[in-house]
């Protein structure tokens, strides 16, 4: 047998006749993209960092209870937080998260210029920002539950009985899907729709969380009841004692309340789950009816979005 | 032959600002350059064709349709930007793997796509490298890989020089060569450049402040005139005054004789007058026209 060296040939450029799938194929391409960006998937260990240490910061409660729940067993369940309950005790953390990450998933396009690679390709403006917010929106979504997997699974393992756990407790696991919705969407959209006007990471990071707070602080401030206490001689004698309380800023307090950003999906936690409002702000936006909420939720989250896309509808290149 | 990139009184206007007026043109397949200074209208042409912005009047058409209605057609053309556009903390590979998704190949074709085009621009090694440690020609070429990754019928480049030293300046011509002759990838360049003309383009298109100066054939433009260039190695005026003699009017420039209008058998008569004197012929040819002419000659 004639043994013969091995040889490198080079067939020279080669056309393309695979498929095209054009504009879906794009909007899947940048919503994958964007999923690895925010997750520092593909880049180096730095990149990886701080989205592990914030979901970390976002598990960790769930962990923490369920350890708990396994030392003390079902009677641990009357003291630790519910699925209601976590929502806000996590909130915090899923807006400093968002506050931080959005930007990455925006800045750098516009930084380094890739935008314009991006919209001469079969893609529109919307098209682009609405993959970009989907991919945030799938990251908020998955941190939201993930808790509250962890926490519903350990109720359950730590349950006398299971089946009977999950007889009674079935429909909170739609009301946890539902609100866990509608909390991603609140911590994705106004990050994301700050992130479009600026560049620089620490700047949207910091007007996000610094509206959080301010609005938090003032508002339940300013929605603090004064309570005076007078007494009153009974014909028998007796004395009797009597509270009146009034909000601060009188009949507006309500309305205030609404302003509250840290509340703004727990009002309709409340309503979902059907639990008793806790802080000022909340009890205060409880004399209301439902629909004020709900409609402070659509503002709070729909202006932000109309700003978002407008803002990339209207981008000069 | 259908053009691929029509231009129909295609009229651009940023508030009073006329930036295209009533610009028609075609471009076919091959290499065409839009050339012209700064100001003329370029950029915007290009933006138009691309898709990124809106004509206020006239259409933009590129492979029949009209790429700020239908985003679909976009998917076969390239755009090579002037401004620099990478990401820094990505590498080349997942850089070009991402672009041809975005233009709708599918993931394992676009690996294979991605590697294959980097090696053809010449970044096989360097390909997993972090962008942002490239160089300036290396980016260049990043960024030509990312217009023809997906293999478009065309690709629109926005001044591909811009910013090389000499060497890298043509090895990025020669590519562009390359991609159109030998990838039959076509392709139009927009340049203020008249070299990086005269060494890649079939064909030229010059804009000036928004409307079209010249448009044609590069071969045609710099075509042969009726001026001749006469260069002697000695005897100059002595061979001057022959010509003169035999009716051939010369005008001397520099080292060098010009005949304008010249006729057929004033080949012989310059052979004659140079044998006569004794001067010895270095150079008789005609002159051919270069694209600076082009705007030299333009009527105010």
């Amino acid at each position: 047998m004639i043994e013969r060296d091995a040889e490198v040939f080079d067939l020279g450029y080669q056309r393309y006749t695979g498929p095209r799938e054009g504009r879906n194929r794009a909007r899947l391409a940048l919503f994958q993209n964007g999923v690895r960006t925010v997750l520092g998937i593909g880049r180096g260990g730095r990149a990886k960092i701080l989205p592990a240490l914030l979901f970390f910061g976002v598990m960790s409660p769930a962990v923490v209870f369920v350890i708990i729940l396994s030392f003390i067993g079902e009677a641990g369940a009357d003291f630790i937080p519910g699925p209601a309950d976590y929502y806000g005790i996590v909130g915090v953390v899923l807006i400093i998260f968002s506050a931080i990450m959005a930007p990455e998933l925006l800045g750098p396009d516009r930084r380094d210029n890739v935008l314009p690679l991006y919209l001469v390709r079969p893609l529109t403006s919307t098209d682009y920002i609405l993959a970009r917010f989907l991919a945030f929106f799938f990251i908020a979504l998955v941190l939201v539950y993930a808790g509250q997997i962890v926490l519903q699974a350990g109720l359950i393992l730590t349950a006398e009985s299971q089946i009977d756990y999950i007889k009674d407790n079935w429909s909170d696991v739609l009301r946890i899907l539902f609100v866990g919705v509608l909390v991603a969407l609140f911590i994705s959209v106004a990050p994301m729709s700050v992130a479009a006007f600026t560049t620089r990471r620490a700047y949207a990071a910091a007007f996000v969380i610094a509206i959080w707070l301010i609005s938090t602080i003032t508002v339940n401030s300013l929605t603090i009841e004064e309570c005076t206490t007078f007494s009153s001689s009974q014909s028998d004698g007796t004395l009797s004692r009597a509270e009146d309380c009034d909000y601060l800023i009188g009949d507006l307090a309500p309305y205030v309340g609404l302003l509250d950003a840290g509340s703004v999906t727990d009002h309709i936690t409340v309503m979902v789950f059907d639990t008793e409002p806790e802080g000022p702000a909340m009890m205060a936006v409880a004399e209301l009816d439902d629909a004020w909420p709900i409609g402070a939720y659509l503002a709070f989250t729909g202006i932000p979005a109309l700003l978002l896309w407008n803002r990339y509808r209207r981008i000069r290149l | 032959m259908a053009a691929l990139l029509e231009a129909r009184e295609l009229t651009k206007h940023y508030g009073r600002t006329v930036a295209l007026d009533g610009v028609s043109f075609d471009v076919g397949e091959g290499v065409t350059a839009l050339l012209g200074p700064n100001g003329a209208g370029k950029s915007t042409a290009m933006k138009l064709f691309l898709g990124l912005i809106q004509p206020t009047s006239g259409t933009a058409s590129i492979l029949g349709e009209e790429p700020y209605r239908s985003v679909e057609v976009r998917a076969r053309i390239g755009y090579m930007p002037e401004h620099e556009a990478l990401p820094k903390s990505m590498t080349a590979s997942e850089f070009l793997m991402h672009m041809a998704q975005m233009s709708g190949i599918p993931p394992g074709q676009a690996r294979t796509r991605a590697a294959d085009v980097l090696r053809h621009v010449g970044l096989d090694e360097e390909r997993y490298r972090p962008m942002g440690e490239y160089s300036t020609g290396m980016k260049q070429r990043v960024k030509l890989a990312q217009a023809i990754v997906h293999d478009p019928v065309l690709a629109l480049l926005d001044e591909p020089t811009a910013g090389l030293d000499p060497d890298g300046r043509l090895e990025m011509l020669r590519l562009i060569s390359r991609t159109a002759n030998a990838f039959g990838i076509s392709v139009m360049i927009s340049t203020h450049l008249m070299g990086d003309v005269e060494r890649t383009a079939d064909s030229v298109i010059v804009l000036e402040s928004g409307t079209l100066a010249q448009q044609g054939a590069v071969a045609k433009l710099t075509e042969e005139t009726e001026t001749l260039l006469i260069e002697v190695a000695d005897h100059l005026e002595e061979f001057s005054a022959a010509l003169a003699e035999r009716g051939v009017q010369a005008k001397s420039n520099g080292p060098m004789l010009v005949v304008e209008q010249a006729r057929e058998d004033d080949y012989d008569i310059i052979r004659d007058a140079a044998v006569d004197t004794g001067a010895r012929l270095r150079r008789l040819s005609p002159e051919r026209r270069d694209l600076t002419d082009i705007f030299r000659s333009r009527p105010e």
